[in-house]
């Protein structure tokens, strides 16, 4: 068996090491995303936020997209968007929208973020997160024909992009962990 | 390496590559589709959420436990911090709330012996079912609270929701094991209520903004600001009397009333389950002669 390790460097992490095994990547990844899952339904009652819900799978998936793509397929990052849509009573399909969407756009320009210094990753993150947010806004408006106040949105977003460094600590880890796997191979 | 298998396997990347380029706008394709969908098919969707939402409950309720122990605690924080304080407001309010049930008991003892003396038969008895609200997942949309109890438990559709203070919502979606409450804030949200002192009835309807807006309240009406509103039980989804909220403005845009749950911090509501005449929802006559007492009040 050839193991191929060349081509665009695309859908290449540098992982094809035999003891970050299938199952283990795939308990990883289902930890991962349950928690960011969880994290943007479970009620936090710590004060003045109490309203606004952080995008924390948009932001798992931005970091992936960069990072390791084949960690969450577009087809995971749908299921996920479905999946919340579901739960939070949003138009079934727009939150799986923006997820794929902003994964194609991020892993676009993939070969520009990767060297880049944290601060342009998390400027970036920014940039997404607040397209993102205004076209949810958007769009949850046209499908209930309403005006729906744009300041929680706001607040939101302005709240994940705070929050980004901390989400991202341990998505660094995990990466540097499953790195130092391949390499030890 | 013998160049056949490189060729094969630069194919087999070649491939893989494709189809991870081609999926992306694919599955953009598809959301659009399904949003569209969604709005044809309101209750495919509906069904869908139901099932979603009876798998992941108990995964969301383990979760949401140690959130709720912080935020009882950090609330044990504050209170400890104003103990005395809390203490002096508590006892003013004890004797307060003494003449009151002194007053509750006279008025209910004369309000029994009238009803006797008209021989009324009063609206049934309402029994509750208090759970634990184990999610708040719609943010800054949809307006909706998870509950870990569903139709196994007695939960109705359309049972109303209370919080210790007035009513938080009505319950959308019941599960066999979780339902799903539509706050009174929600866009979609259309209470209809009387104003307690002058009797005028009229629609309360969520704004996905704190106040909620009076609407088709006649215009003589005279609302003025501090006014009481009850649910008027009109429609027969809600049982009559439940206290909703309290006039806080009004204004040439519209009249503006807060609703008298906590509605950003609800730890525990209460289901109602009032055994209310389906006739009055749905205009279809049982024959069942026990549902068509006559409504009281």
């Amino acid at each position: 068996m050839i193991a191929f390790n060349g081509g665009d460097g695309e859908w290449d992490d540098g992982e094809t090491s035999s003891r970050w095994t299938a199952v283990k990547r795939f308990l990883l990844v289902l930890a991962m995303v349950l928690a960011a899952f969880l994290l943007s339904v479970v009620p936090v009652r710590l004060g003045a936020f109490d309203d606004v819900r952080p995008p924390f799978l948009l932001m798992v998936v931005y970091y992936w997209a960069i990072y390791r793509p084949s960690l969450i397929p577009p087809v995971l990052a749908f299921a996920l968007g479905l999946l919340a849509d579901l739960i939070a009573v949003l138009p079934l399909g727009l939150s799986a929208l923006l997820l794929v969407s902003a994964q194609w756009v991020v892993r676009g320009q993939r070969r520009f973020l990767l060297g880049q210094a944290f601060l342009v990753i998390w400027a970036v993150y920014a940039l997404v997160a607040a397209a993102a947010g205004l076209a949810q806004w958007l769009l949850f408006c046209l499908f209930h024909v309403a005006l729906v106040p744009i300041m929680p949105v706001v607040v939101g977003t302005t709240l994940s992009v705070l929050l980004f460094p901390l989400v991202v600590l341990p998505l660094s880890l995990i990466n540097k962990a499953l790195a130092e796997s391949a390499a030890k191979k | 390496m013998s160049r056949r298998a490189k060729q094969t396997g630069l194919q087999a990347a070649t491939l893989k590559t494709m189809t991870a380029r081609l999926s992306a706008p694919v599955l953009v394709l598809l959301a659009i589709t399904l949003i569209l969908f969604n709005k044809i098919e309101q209750q495919t969707v509906e069904r869908l959420r139901v099932m979603t939402m009876d798998g992941l409950a108990p995964v969301i309720a383990t979760a949401a436990r140690p959130f709720a122990v912080v935020a009882e605690s950090l609330d044990g924080v504050v209170t400890l911090r104003d103990l005395k304080a809390e203490n002096i407001r508590l006892y003013e309010e004890n004797v307060k709330l003494q003449q009151w049930y002194q007053t509750a008991l006279r008025l209910q003892a004369e309000n029994k012996s009238l009803h006797d003396l008209l021989n009324l038969q009063v609206d049934p008895e309402m029994t509750y079912i208090s759970a634990r609200v184990i999610a708040d997942p719609g943010g800054a949309f949809v307006k909706s609270i998870l509950l870990p109890i569903g139709s196994q438990d007695g939960v109705t559709k359309g049972s109303a929701v209370l919080s210790g203070q007035g009513l938080a919502g009505r319950v959308t979606e019941v599960g066999a094991r979780a339902s799903r409450v539509l706050l009174v804030t929600d866009l979609n949200s259309r209470i209809p209520v009387l104003v307690q002192n002058t009797r005028h009835k009229a629609i309360l309807a969520g704004k996905n903004r704190d106040l909620l807006q009076l609407e088709r309240l006649p215009l003589n009406s005279g609302v003025e600001v501090g006014a009481r509103l009850v649910t008027s039980g009109d429609g027969g989804l809600l049982p009559a009397d439940i206290p909703v909220g309290i006039v806080t403005e009004v204004s040439a845009e519209g009249v503006f009333v807060r609703p008298l749950a906590p509605l950003d911090q609800l730890l525990y509501v209460q289901v109602v389950n009032a055994q209310l005449d389906p006739a009055l929802a749905t205009g279809i006559i049982s024959s069942d002669p026990s549902l068509h007492r006559m409504r009281g009040r």
